[in-house]
């Protein structure tokens, strides 16, 4: 019978009889004339004619059904579900097979590990037309064919901001037999590809430096220990000021208290395959577990997206690269034992790492050559912009140039603790026997001596300070354990060496991005090392200082309440003339308030003490919010015994973030009801999460009735709701939706739902 | 059979597009016309039928949402739609749903069959069943339906559907041994 419906319903011998000899023939074709037929069509088509509307463009329809899509998509990274795409209709090309390409020639914003799906009419040699595929820039995929769809998932995430070229040439295999409709096609091949063009999302706001900030007029202000030795073992920053740190697996997370420091006093850290990556703030608080069993966290610059090392069978661990809500993006090596090191992100699309001591590189999207070079524990680190990899291999040391692809360029024997600064200069130290060298150069060419170490002294753990005006180190005498190790600031010309901080047992610096904390590590009482924050401040002032500062605060919080007379009355007449004519905003303006400031700078002007410039960064709220800060700097002179604002220069506004952004939609099917998952980039204000700005219609518009939750650690929000099978619905995601800082969505999200059986 | 995601990116431009709805047409008649020929057997009467079913589906395709069902089933409806007009318009309502049987005045089923080979034997058969039933009975046996695609186009239940059919083959069932009989 073959008809599991048939076989259903009639189990009766007698009838499977009659339902068999039904199957087995046919009704006699009817009479037809065959000019009747036609006849019928030119009729029909000279009404569509005039009644249905062409357009030049080829109609946009969104049809990818996420079940159908669903094996397709588990092969893209975690927490990618379901695309919810947009097709249009190319503007066809001789190629008679292409129907559509998922994403629209010239779109941008594409997500970066979206598939790209290319729908074909008719029958097309799979094997062929999958092997033309090309992509540009090179980029590993990989292709599935979903029915008569190539579905093209990239095996890493797109490098962001980028556009891409996605070129193939369809090629028909004959139509089956059977009456020839208009639509199928011509067994044929494409004269020419057919390339679509899209550009991914821009990367996360790289961080700002704020432009007060000075790293020569900073002080060691005080310290907090981000957790007790032997409960970190490795911690490095984000861009955005958090910390990726390894933990012992296991450990409580938010809202969990820490094991004592007594309890498991622990020496350096040693990666283990015990370990769990965690994201922690500023204030020791596990954030979120990123990945379970990983160790060896590195933040890329910019994109979100670490990596981190886990075991694997046999002895073996894996490098992979994940997001910072935890999801998973791609394995990108795989090595032989246990690395003890993390691995060396280049710009945010290669990572170096070691391979049994053999440095490697692999690119996220394409394959990247290098020397091979044996480093094992020799020093590695790479420019901000990936484009130079300084190499301390075992017999010499180098600067590779990933860019140009030239030969390595040498740098002085012994080079090592290599350091690059965020406006290309490389640091790095040779050990002398009466002490330490420290030579900088750009880009390490020309590198020269700028700096050595007072005799007795060793120098080790360069660090840049964000402004790339002066480096971190730690110095100890030479000989002397990590004990007798303390922190010191010199100034990238090899000038104004001074201690950070007077408590001795520091090492490894390294700086937040923001210059406002630096991250090290000390040795406890019981010979363990933990992790401390110390936190940064403008340099001591005298009473000269203090009082210029005291005028600031009264001027500026005069500011903050709106009250314009005791405002004006920390200006002088020039300062009311600079104000007035536009050179800053004395007072909010309507919609928005000064929600705070604090000083970041104070420095006299050449040897006049009855004037200073001071810098201010001033929060900028909107409704509550916090989204963007400038600064001012404030020329203060003398007048009457007072300080008084003379003149005022402002910075532009610098956003503190650039709002949550959807990152995947799902839909899980279930019955009665349906939940569609949105899950975004960021940490959300939970209130902004709601039925009204997140909601999905049916196709009149009108919203469908729903219940929602939002899960904030997995920045998940959930609407249960009856959706009907195979009926179309349009997802709608508000810019009321807000991240913690209260900037909003950057522009609404709409997306087709199609509800497949 | 097209897939669902092809069919509906087909009607979606048809929308807008002539061509594709002269695609649509191109898939569609001769199924349609079939099924309307079998409903009036009369080729006349189904050219009438089919024109007024496609004429239908351009002026209100723009009103047509994907319902989870092949685009067929909308025409299949239309076009009982139609017949049902065209039996109120000739002869008055005529329900020859439940109850009904096998006309015994006139040429008696098996007058007809012995006619025929066996297949049209069975399918005049079924010519002869009660509206509903012999629908149903042709979409399912004649077009290959989904008991639930069936159920759309009449506007039952599926289980109402399976009931219609158990009906027909039933009643085949009853009269099958008198055809053999007659073909003997």
């Amino acid at each position: 019978m073959n008809d599991p419906e048939l076989e259903e319903l009639f189990a009766d011998p007698a009838h499977r009889e009659v339902v068999d000899l039904l199957k087995t023939t046919r009704p006699a074709a009817p009479p037809l004339d065959p000019h009747f037929r036609n006849y019928l069509r030119a009729k029909l088509m000279t009404e569509a004619q005039q009644t249905l509307q062409p357009r030049a463009a080829r109609p946009w329809f969104s049809s990818l059904r996420p079940k159908v899509l669903a094996p397709a998509m588990a092969a893209v990274a975690a927490g990618f579900l379901v695309v919810l795409g947009v097709e249009i209709y190319l503007h066809r090309e001789p190629s008679p097979e292409l129907v559509s390409v998922s994403l629209p020639s010239s779109k941008t914003n594409v997500a970066t590990a979206e598939p790209i799906v290319i729908r074909f009419s008719g029958p097309v040699d799979k094997n062929a037309v999958a092997e033309t595929v090309v992509i540009e820039p090179a980029t590993a995929v990989t292709k599935q064919w979903v029915g008569q769809s190539l579905v093209i998932i990239p095996d890493h995430p797109l490098a962001p901001n980028t556009t891409y070229s996605v070129s193939l040439k369809p090629t028909a295999i004959p139509p089956p037999p059977g009456p020839k409709t208009t639509t199928q096609p011509t067994p044929a091949v494409a004269p020419t590809p057919v390339v679509v063009r899209f550009t991914t999302v821009r990367a996360p706001v790289a961080p700002v430096v704020p432009p007060s900030f000075k790293s020569s007029n900073v002080r060691y202000a005080h310290d907090s220990r981000l957790a007790d030795s032997g409960t970190v073992f490795s911690a490095g920053w984000t861009p955005t000021g958090q910390l990726l740190v390894s933990r012992p697996a296991g450990q409580p997370g938010l809202g969990s208290a820490s094991p004592s420091a007594a309890a498991s006093p622990a020496g350096p850290a040693a990666p283990r395959a015990t370990t769990d990556v965690w994201l922690m703030s500023t204030l020791s608080t596990p954030i979120r577990l990123v990945v379970p069993g990983g160790s060896l966290p590195a933040a890329a610059p910019s994109g979100g997206l670490f990596a981190a090392w886990r075991s694997a069978p046999g002895n073996r661990a894996t490098l992979d690269i994940w997001d910072l809500q935890g999801n998973l993006q791609s394995t990108v090596a795989t090595v032989d034992g246990a690395p003890d090191r993390p691995a060396v992100w280049l710009d945010s699309d290669r990572i170096a790492y070691l391979d049994q001591g053999t440095l490697r590189v692999a690119g996220l999207h394409a394959a990247v050559d290098v020397p091979n070079l044996k480093v094992d524990h020799g020093s590695l680190a790479a420019s901000a912009t990936g484009q130079f990899l300084a190499v301390e291999s075992a017999d010499r040391s180098v600067v590779l140039d990933l860019t140009a692809g030239s030969a390595p360029r040498r740098l002085p024997d012994h080079a090592t603790g290599f350091a690059w600064s965020s406006k290309g200069d490389l640091a790095f130290l040779i050990q002398q026997a009466s002490g330490t060298d420290l030579w900088i150069g750009a880009g390490g060419v020309n590198a020269g001596r700028v700096a050595s170490s007072p005799a007795g002294q060793t120098w080790s753990d360069l660090n840049w300070a964000p402004d790339a005006a002066s480096l971190m180190l730690a110095s100890k005498p030479a000989g002397a354990g990590s004990a007798a190790s303390r922190l010191m600031l010199i100034n990238a010309d090899g000038s104004a060496l001074t201690p950070f901080a007077a408590q001795q047992e520091y090492s490894s610096p390294q700086w937040a991005s923001h210059g406002d904390f630096v991250l090290f590590t000390r040795q406890d009482e019981a010979g363990g090392r933990a992790f401390w924050l110390a936190t940064t401040s403008p340099l001591d002032v005298d009473a000269a200082e203090k009082q210029a500062l005291a005028e600031v605060e009264k001027f500026m919080q005069a500011r903050l309440r709106r009250d314009i007379a005791a405002a004006q009355d920390g200006l002088d007449a020039q300062g009311r003339t600079a104000y007035e004519g536009g050179a800053s905003t004395l007072l909010s303006p309507a919609g928005t308030q000064f929600d705070r400031y604090y000083p970041v700078t104070l420095q006299k002007t050449g040897s006049n003490p009855s004037k200073f410039l001071v810098g201010v960064r001033i929060f900028v709220s909107h409704s509550g919010a916090q989204p963007s800060f400038f600064e001012e700097q404030l020329t203060l002179v003398l007048r009457d015994q007072r300080y008084l604002v003379d003149a005022v220069k402002s910075t532009p506004t610098m956003l503190l973030s650039h709002g949550p952004t959807v990152l995947s939609v799902e839909v899980v099917q279930g019955s009665p009801e349906q939940q569609v998952r949105v899950r975004f980039d960021a940490d959300l204000r939970s209130g902004t999460v709601t039925k009204d700005t997140i909601l999905v219609t049916d196709a009149d518009g009108k919203p469908v009735s729903s219940r929602i939750t939002f899960d904030p650690d997995n920045h998940l929000a959930t609407l249960t709701l009856k959706l009907k099978v195979g009926s179309t619905y349009q997802l709608a995601v508000t810019t009321g939706v807000a991240d913690i800082n209260g900037v909003s969505l950057a522009q609404e999200y709409d997306a087709p739902l199609v509800i497949s059986r | 059979m097209p897939d669902g995601f092809e069919e509906r990116e087909l009607v979606e431009r048809a929308k807008q597009d002539p061509e594709a709805f002269g695609a649509l047409y191109d898939r569609y008649f001769p199924q349609i016309y079939r099924f309307a020929y079998s409903r009036v057997r009369d080729q006349s009467l189904a050219e009438d039928v089919t024109s007024e079913v496609f004429f239908k589906a351009l002026r209100n395709i723009k009103r047509y949402t994907y319902s989870g069902h092949p685009f067929s089933s909308w025409l299949y409806q239309i076009t009982l739609n139609a017949v049902a007009d065209h039996y109120r318009g000739q002869h008055g309502e005529v329900d020859l749903e439940e109850g009904a049987s096998v006309p015994s005045g006139g040429p008696s089923v098996v007058d007809e069959v012995v006619r025929r080979d066996r297949s049209r034997r069975v399918w005049s058969a079924i010519d002869q069943l009660p509206r509903q039933q012999r629908a149903a009975m042709v979409l399912k046996f004649g077009e290959d339906r989904k008991i639930e695609e069936i159920a759309v186009i009449l506007g039952k239940s599926s289980g109402a559907v399976k009931l219609l059919l158990h009906r027909g083959v039933e009643r085949l069932r009853r009269e099958l041994p008198q055809l053999e009989v007659e073909l003997t």
